[in-house]
């Protein structure tokens, strides 16, 4: 249903620390969004890909697959950048462009250069994203949040809400299922009145499940809190170290790279 | 013959649009890493006093009414749920976050700011759509402005006299386009463009959204309506039981 969920659970670096492949991921993410440098991306790109086809051993066709999702807005985003829009003109500045009624839509130089920029830097910095989503299960994001010192109540609300998307999830499916093997979704008219009938049935199904669960709870001593154990992790030394030459690393190459641009 | 060649052109823009969009686009929430640092920091500090309040708001009906988490849990998950769903719409099937408008106006807008934060929180890391950078700025357009403005729309149709549905329709449309409008402005704001400035950007990035998004805002006033009949005609009971929350419906 999930696959990135599933993968979550039975990748090879589970046994590793969450708060460890955290650290990593974010440090990584906000090298990678504080130099703007397209080169820069690039080798966090492939330092990602590494670690997670290399080291948590994800099917190298499930990610080239999940690396593709993000396009669609990617795509769109940048063109919109690269794409200026004047009415007097752009001078020697543009690259190639058409004029309607009046209005100069181009392509510049600088335009061009900054969408490239943004291109490469979003995607470096989704596949800091995947690597802690492949690798890290959500309820183990949820205790880096709770160490993080995020109000109980959010954390909580987290939790439950994490523990009914599949409930929910199962539950629309089979709606789905069943409407649609009836024609449901055969015209747009159609389309409509079942996914409305579709939605209004799960919002029921929630409200009536949510009283029912509360029910079970008191009946067991419920008194406002849900209090679970966290699966103990050791702290790995060997990691640690790791992970501070590689972040270094990259931050010295980095810098070199913003001076070299700069001198 | 020049109002022809526009036609002919904005044809072309429109279908070169479409034909960018896959059939499954969540063009709404911006990506991972695409806002620059400061600008990824700013939409989080905007949005922090909103999620406080929302806790708060929530602790208090919680002390009064303790089932209510768990209601709220499964609202959350609902909310997700029917995001992962396609809309129909006349430029091809769309996701899109759905709960929006119908969150607003049964659980209030604070609520719906702490709901939708958690929301886009598991969008991220189980779907990759959206990011845990830009955060911040998707929870300012879909958890705080879109149901802002459906809430107060259902509440000023009603006072005005409109029929239920026709309040309903209005608050799910408008939420949905001014969170079209907002994630725009987030964008033009951190990419001002060379020529023109912010408004130009804003300009850009609206009209490329509108092809998708202002049909989607109708289809989703629609569908507002259709859940709402079918929950008013055969579920009453509980939409009065859930009234605790918005102290009317």
């Amino acid at each position: 249903m999930l696959n990135i969920d599933g993968f979550a659970y039975t990748n090879r670096l589970r046994q590793v620390h969450p708060l460890e492949k955290a650290a990593f991921a974010f440090i990584t993410m906000f090298l990678c969004i504080g130099f703007s440098l397209p080169v820069f991306s690039c080798i966090i790109i492939l330092l990602m890909a590494y670690a997670i086809i290399g080291l948590a051993r994800i099917p190298m066709k499930v990610y080239l697959k999940l690396m593709s999702l993000p396009l669609s807005f990617l795509s769109i985003g940048v063109l919109t950048i690269a794409v200026s829009i004047s009415t007097h003109g752009f001078g020697a500045a543009q690259l190639a462009g058409i004029t309607i009624s009046g209005i100069n839509i181009g392509i510049t130089h600088s335009g061009l250069h900054s969408a490239a920029g943004l291109f490469f830097k979003s995607l470096g910095a989704v596949s800091c994203l995947y690597f802690l989503s492949l690798t890290t299960p959500a309820v183990e994001i949820v205790d880096v949040m709770r160490k993080l010192k995020i109000p109980a109540l959010f954390i909580e609300l987290t939790d439950l809400i994490y523990r009914f998307i599949f409930v929910m999830l199962a539950t629309a499916e089979d709606i789905y299922t069943s409407q649609s093997s009836r024609w449901g979704y055969a015209s747009l008219k159609n389309s409509m009145k079942s996914l409305g009938q579709l939605t209004a049935a799960l919002f029921i199904k929630a409200y009536h499940r949510s009283q029912t669960l509360f029910t079970a709870l008191s009946s067991r001593g419920y008194n406002g809190r849900l209090n679970v154990l966290a699966p103990e992790y050791t702290v790995s030394v060997i990691n640690i170290v790791i992970i501070a030459i590689v972040e270094s690393t990259l931050a010295i190459t980095a810098i070199l790279l913003e001076m070299g641009k700069i001198g | 013959m020049k109002t022809r060649k526009t036609l002919v052109y904005t044809v072309f823009y429109i279908l070169g649009v479409m034909l960018l969009l896959p059939p499954n686009a969540y063009a709404m929430h911006i990506m991972e890493g695409y806002l620059p640092i400061n600008w990824a920091g700013i939409w989080f500090a905007m949005v922090i006093p909103f999620i406080f309040l929302g806790l708060r708001s929530i602790q208090k009906t919680i002390n009064t009414n303790p089932g209510l988490k768990m209601l709220l849990g499964l609202a959350g998950a609902f909310a997700f749920v029917l995001s992962s769903l396609k809309i129909p719409s006349v430029t091809g099937s769309c996701s899109h976050p759905t709960g929006v408008g119908l969150g607003a106006i049964m659980f209030g807008p604070m609520t719906m700011s702490v709901l939708g934060c958690i929301v886009l929180i598991f969008q991220a890391v189980l779907l990759a759509h959206g990011g845990i950078t830009t955060l911040g700025a998707n929870t300012f357009s879909m958890g705080v402005v879109g149901p802002i403005v459906s809430y107060f729309v259902y509440r000023l149709a009603k006072k005005l006299g409109a029929p239920i549905w026709l309040s309903v329709f209005l608050a799910a449309a408008l939420g949905d386009l001014l969170t079209y409008i907002t994630t725009s402005l987030q964008l033009a704001l951190a990419f001002p463009a060379q020529y023109g400035g912010i408004l130009a950007s804003l300009v850009k990035f609206m009209g490329v959204f509108a092809v998708t998004q202002v049909p989607l805002a109708i289809s989703e006033g629609i569908l507002t309506v259709v859940v709402f009949n079918v929950l008013m005609s055969y579920n009453k009971q509980e939409l009065q039981e859930l009234s605790v929350l918005t102290k009317e419906v």
